[in-house]
């Protein structure tokens, strides 16, 4: 089991924006939560990341407590925000140098780590160029390539895939699919498609609280439903009204 | 250490990156010039006392200037979040920023000892003395430069984060002006808080204890409550 998460809830101010009983994730799974604007998606990231601590319970990912232990586990953890954390007016490399420095790549492999997150991200031809200079599409992967510098075994992406055009949506989701062979991936949406496309579990998130927990072509079939968009819908159906 | 050090040439890099850096270089070593070649002409004697004096006060408008981004553009780009979702704690963090920001501060006044120079070779001044009055400005310009820091880990606005730090440090500044407007107890408490008469000692190559422990207190103090700001922020 890599992330381990018991009766956690996050408040905000008296507001409760996460409730989560408990929740499992397991090497190697690639899972999607969705869920509306304001479900409670960003700040169950920013939970696990360890960037809001939880009001309540207790969020381990690979045994080490994000609260008490929190540079072990923040160690194993790599983070992609919804919007790319990104030095604008540093160069991909320098920024990438920079963040493997902070995520204790030893100094003799600075630069074959960078290299390496250079190849996976398909960016080594905009490694020189001023950050600010670059379009979405390449910032979302330079934002990709510092998440999975000295290769973390938990990859947490923030709606990655948002505000991309078609072809820079569809590069992104090869590259989600291509980190998920080895690692296990946790990627936030409100992109219905994006699941079918990419993840193994969905989770669907209602105001804070897990409504839907099963596999991702399970969902499609729920309660006799045929899509994973009927589903959704269902669940939110007094939303509607 | 290592993340210290590189956060701090992050810090550095972005300051020459940008032409604020230079112009605050510029403008500053304009103003130097101006009060040195000023001063020596009026008081023709060999010392930087009063230039050390100027230098104080010069300060404490460019500081804010250099540590009002310090955090507060952090937070308004969002790459906070990127910094404290590494496996680096906030005090590692804060004394990385601190760092930078500091040795920007430290080059400024470097640029400054060429007047030690030109005052040796055409006069004979006290060197002990004047190196003690670089020590004065360098630690008030340290403590100045940590409650900006602090400042600026308040808020994402850069703008009020820059005006919250001119208010304090000029209030710190001239606290024992106050003194007289107020109760007694409280007015014990503004002249310890005052820098102004703290900075006089060093000018005349004096190193007191109680003015070490005061500006190294300033500095501990705003460097734990910007690491507390940095942890509380949810």
């Amino acid at each position: 089991m890599l992330v381990d998460i018991k009766n956690l809830t996050k408040y905000y101010g008296k507001k409760k924006a996460v409730d989560v009983a408990s929740l499992e994730i397991g090497r190697g799974e690639i899972v999607g939560v969705l869920g509306r604007n304001g479900a409670g998606k960003t700040t169950l990231m920013r939970v696990l990341t360890g960037f809001l601590s939880p009001s309540s319970g207790k969020v381990t990912v690979g045994g080490c407590d994000i609260v008490k232990n929190s540079p072990a586990a923040k160690a194993l953890i790599g983070y992609l925000p919804e919007n790319p954390p990104l030095y604008l007016n540093m160069s991909v490399y320098d920024y990438l140098l920079f963040a493997a420095q902070l995520k204790d790549v030893p100094n003799l492999r600075l630069r074959a780590e960078v290299a390496r997150v250079l190849d996976v991200c398909d960016i080594k031809d905009v490694k020189s160029e001023l950050i600010y200079t670059l379009s979405k599409g390449y910032r979302q992967r330079v934002g990709i390539a510092q998440a999975i510098i000295n290769d973390p075994k938990l990859i947490i992406l923030d709606e990655p895939t948002s505000g991309l055009d078609p072809l820079q949506i569809f590069k992104v989701r090869a590259l989600i699919r291509n980190l998920g062979s080895e690692r296990t991936v946790i990627l936030s949406t409100h992109i219905l498609s994006e699941i079918d496309q990419t993840v193994q579990r969905v989770i669907i998130l209602k105001e804070g609280k897990i409504v839907l927990d099963c596999p991702s072509g399970r969902a499609e079939n729920n309660a006799s439903l045929n899509t994973l968009e009927e589903t959704f819908l269902n669940l939110h159906k007094e939303d509607m009204a | 250490m290592r993340k210290i050090f590189a956060i701090a040439v992050k810090e550095l890099k972005t300051y020459f990156m940008s032409p604020s850096a230079y112009i605050i270089l510029i403008i500053c070593v304009a103003i130097f010039n101006f009060f040195f070649f000023v001063i020596i002409d009026e008081n023709r004697e060999a010392t930087l006392r009063d230039v050390f004096l100027a230098m104080h006060f010069i300060f404490m408008t460019v500081i804010p200037i250099i540590t009002m981004k310090v955090f507060s553009e952090e937070k308004a780009s969002g790459t906070l979040e990127f910094l404290l979702t590494t496996p680096t704690t906030p005090s590692t963090i804060v004394l990385g920023k601190y760092l930078g920001s500091g040795i920007f501060l430290s080059i400024i006044i470097a640029v400054s000892s060429v007047y030690l120079f030109i005052l040796e070779v055409f006069g004979s001044p006290d060197i002990l003395s004047s190196l003690c009055g670089y020590l004065g400005v360098l630690l008030q310009g340290c403590a100045a430069v940590a409650i900006g820091v602090f400042i600026s880990s308040l808020t994402k606005s850069q703008a009020i984060s820059g005006i919250l730090t001119y208010v304090v440090l000029f209030f710190i500044y001239f606290a024992e002006i106050l003194k007289k407007y107020v109760p007694e107890y409280l007015s014990v408490i503004l002249t310890q808080l005052s820098s102004s008469n703290r900075a006089e000692g060093f000018n005349t190559g004096v190193i007191s204890l109680s003015d070490l422990v005061y500006y190294l207190s300033i500095i501990i103090f705003s460097l734990v409550l910007s690491r507390l700001s940095l942890e509380r922020r949810n």
